[in-house]
């Protein structure tokens, strides 16, 4: 999967970083939200893709799917000093509405490769605000980084 | 999905010279009126991004006393306002909300002092900006952290700047001076996440990136003769401020409370307009957990900003012993002591004045620094008599200010005052209209040395981007949430 540039675009923020993403299905968007953070992060196109890792993800909403997606990336960026630019989403079952609903849950395989200097350090995606949203394009959802 | 909700200065009744009131009939799921304390001018910068929405956001939160409080220095920050505060009731229905205390759990600033002039130091600056950014490593994986095993670090967790005293890291008198004597009460590791504990065990002693810095000051003005003397502080001295947090440890506790709260919060039947306020009442088992873990994150940030010091002043011996000899009763110029430490991201349970009744309530402060005045408890015995010291970084390149709590921050704030100068740019923006580079050399042409990890880095926190920090601290100070003490302004900055 290899999310086309313009699907997304920054947000102006007072304090932090903001992105709005776009993805034609629910793994787009998935794949697309990853993609855009790691663009702060390093530079995409210099990051070798030598590391695979399994990311295994969740949760009672979309947007708290995301999140932790999201979070999962940069706990391993920090673990293990990678950086990602492809993402696979092998699995995505989206939540059910809680508290009898099912757990939605999501099985992505990512690449990348060794990234010691990064441009931005995040300290974590946020909740603020997000909804993913739905309409005759697709998908699409704002995204707050704590930076 | 956050409510959108137009708000304009004439929605805001004004109570006071520097304070705004929008009532609660604004906005139908507000509980509480906000408060915001600002000249006219910051209070148009308020209305100028989002922050005073998601102040009127936070104002549903159940439990809230009082009313939501919006300081001056306040902007846009993620479900609450960076520079609020809000006190829920713990003994009834009040929750406590992790993304209203921020990721960055117990990041603060620290003031040290030395007897050092400005004029004798000199010859020496550029020696002692590059021994502090050798020797206080910013990042992860850099050399000067403070590996600890998984046992050690639950000591950390539990003990904080206690465990920095027990391996040699502090003196005694470094935790007198250190909000919560350095350790914050209630800590429990069993709380604390275990990717809390990955991140945190490689990253004890680092600066951090963003906006954490090591700045060295120097004391240009004293509003307060009797309050500086008594903090060893006077014109033209040398200081240094430390800007840090919890690193890892801290966002990772935020992060997973939230993730865990959002499980539960449905049987709660709390409904926010924001996700990022995310809550759970505060006698519940997750509001407890989070409490405790809260309290491991706030240790770790006493420690890190304690070694730290400890570097700090390996970097002064290695600078001047031998080159300046001059003492001062018996202990060289260059000894460098704490004056304080404060937190200005946390929640603390705490009693306050409410309708005439005392009630112990949970006040986050995210942003925003708590400002007890003379006689309050949990202030050591040579401050009680003048107040807590509350210290106000200001923008790099710009002044920075030593406040102390007054009687009017315990009867108006929850005994909370401003942190900073607060934000009025993006980082984007700040980095389309500086180049840090540039910003680097007009800062060496005003006499302040530099040393950053990255330029881009620097360029986001230009001073453009902030507000001006005298303006916010004479909003405190005419409002009596804080009184100024000193003015201090930088000489050498060292940032990630």
């Amino acid at each position: 999967m290899r999310p086309e540039a313009s699907s997304f675009e920054e947000i102006e923020h007072t304090a932090d970083w903001a992105i709005r993403v776009r993805g034609a299905t629910l793994p787009d968007l998935f794949a697309n939200a990853a993609r855009a953070m790691y663009s702060l992060v390093v530079d995409l196109g210099a990051l070798p893709l030598t590391e695979t890792r399994t990311v295994e993800v969740e949760g009672v909403s979309v947007e708290g799917m995301l999140v932790k997606w999201l979070n999962e990336l940069l706990y391993i960026t920090e673990m293990d000093h990678l950086a990602f630019s492809r993402f696979h989403i092998e699995a995505l079952d989206a939540p059910g509405d809680p508290p009898e609903g099912p757990i939605g849950r999501l099985l992505a395989r990512v690449e990348g490769g060794p990234a010691r200097e990064l441009r931005k350090y995040i300290k974590a995606a946020t909740y603020h605000g997000l909804s993913v949203r739905r309409d005759t394009d697709g998908y699409s959802a704002e995204i707050v980084f704590d930076v | 999905m956050t409510t959108q909700t137009v708000i304009r200065k004439q929605d805001f009744h004004r109570v006071g010279e520097y304070i705004w009131e929008l009532p609660k009939t604004f906005r139908s799921d507000m509980r509480v009126p906000v408060r915001i304390y600002a000249d006219e001018e910051l209070l148009e910068d308020a209305l100028g991004d989002k922050s005073v929405e998601q102040a009127v956001n936070a104002a549903t939160l159940p439990g809230l006393v009082r009313y939501v409080i919006v300081m001056p220095d306040v902007h846009q920050g993620y479900g609450f306002p960076i520079g609020g505060v809000a006190a829920t009731d713990t003994e009834s229905d009040g929750v406590i909300s992790p993304g209203s205390i921020g990721y960055d759990i117990n990041c603060g600033v620290r003031l040290l002092g030395t007897r050092l002039m400005r004029e004798e130091i000199a010859p020496y600056l550029a020696d002692l900006a590059t021994s502090l950014y050798k020797n206080c490593p910013s990042g992860v994986g850099v050399e000067g952290h403070v590996p600890v095993s998984k046992t050690e670090l639950d000591r950390v967790l539990v003990e904080g700047a206690r465990w920095a005293l027990e391996r040699g890291f502090a003196r005694p008198e470094d935790l007198q001076h250190t909000e919560e004597f350095g350790r914050m009460p209630g800590a429990d590791p069993d709380k604390a996440t275990p990717k809390a504990k990955e991140r945190g065990k490689d990253q004890l002693g680092t600066l951090g990136a963003g906006n954490h810095f090591i700045e060295v000051d120097e004391v240009v003005e004293v509003y307060d003769e009797e309050a500086a003397e008594r903090m060893g502080l006077r014109q033209g001295q040398i200081c240094v401020q430390i800007h840090c947090g919890s690193r890892g440890f801290g966002h990772q506790i935020c992060t997973d409370y939230l993730e865990r709260f959002e499980r539960v919060i449905h049987k709660y039947g709390i409904r926010l307009p924001d996700k990022e306020l995310m809550c759970a009442p505060f006698n519940s088992p997750e509001g407890q957990d989070y409490l405790k873990a809260m309290a491991c994150a706030a240790n770790f940030a006493f420690a890190n900003r304690q070694v730290l010091t400890y570097h700090i002043r390996r970097s002064f011996e290695e600078t001047f012993k031998g080159k300046i000899n001059r003492t001062e009763q018996g202990v060289p110029v260059w000894d460098v002591f704490q004056v304080y430490d404060i937190a200005h991201n946390m929640g603390k349970i705490e009693e306050h004045e409410v309708d005439g009744r005392r009630v112990r309530v949970c006040v986050h402060r995210k942003g925003a620094t708590r400002a007890f005045g003379p006689g309050a408890p949990g202030l050591p015995d040579d401050y009680k008599g003048i107040g807590q010291p509350v210290l106000i970084p200001g923008s790099m390149g710009t002044a920075s200010f030593v406040l102390l709590g007054t009687p009017g921050s315990m009867a108006q704030s929850f005994g909370s005052t401003c942190h900073g100068a607060g934000r009025v740019m993006s980082r984007a923006k700040a980095k389309r209209e500086v180049r840090g580079d540039v910003l680097k050399q007009q800062l060496q042409a005003q006499g302040i040395q530099v040393r950053a990890g990255s330029m881009p880095g620097l360029a986001e926190e230009a001073p453009i981007a902030y507000k001006d920090v005298d303006r916010v601290v004479n909003v405190v100070h005419h409002a009596g949430i804080a009184k100024k003490v000193a003015k201090l302004v930088p000489i050498a900055v060292i940032k990630g």
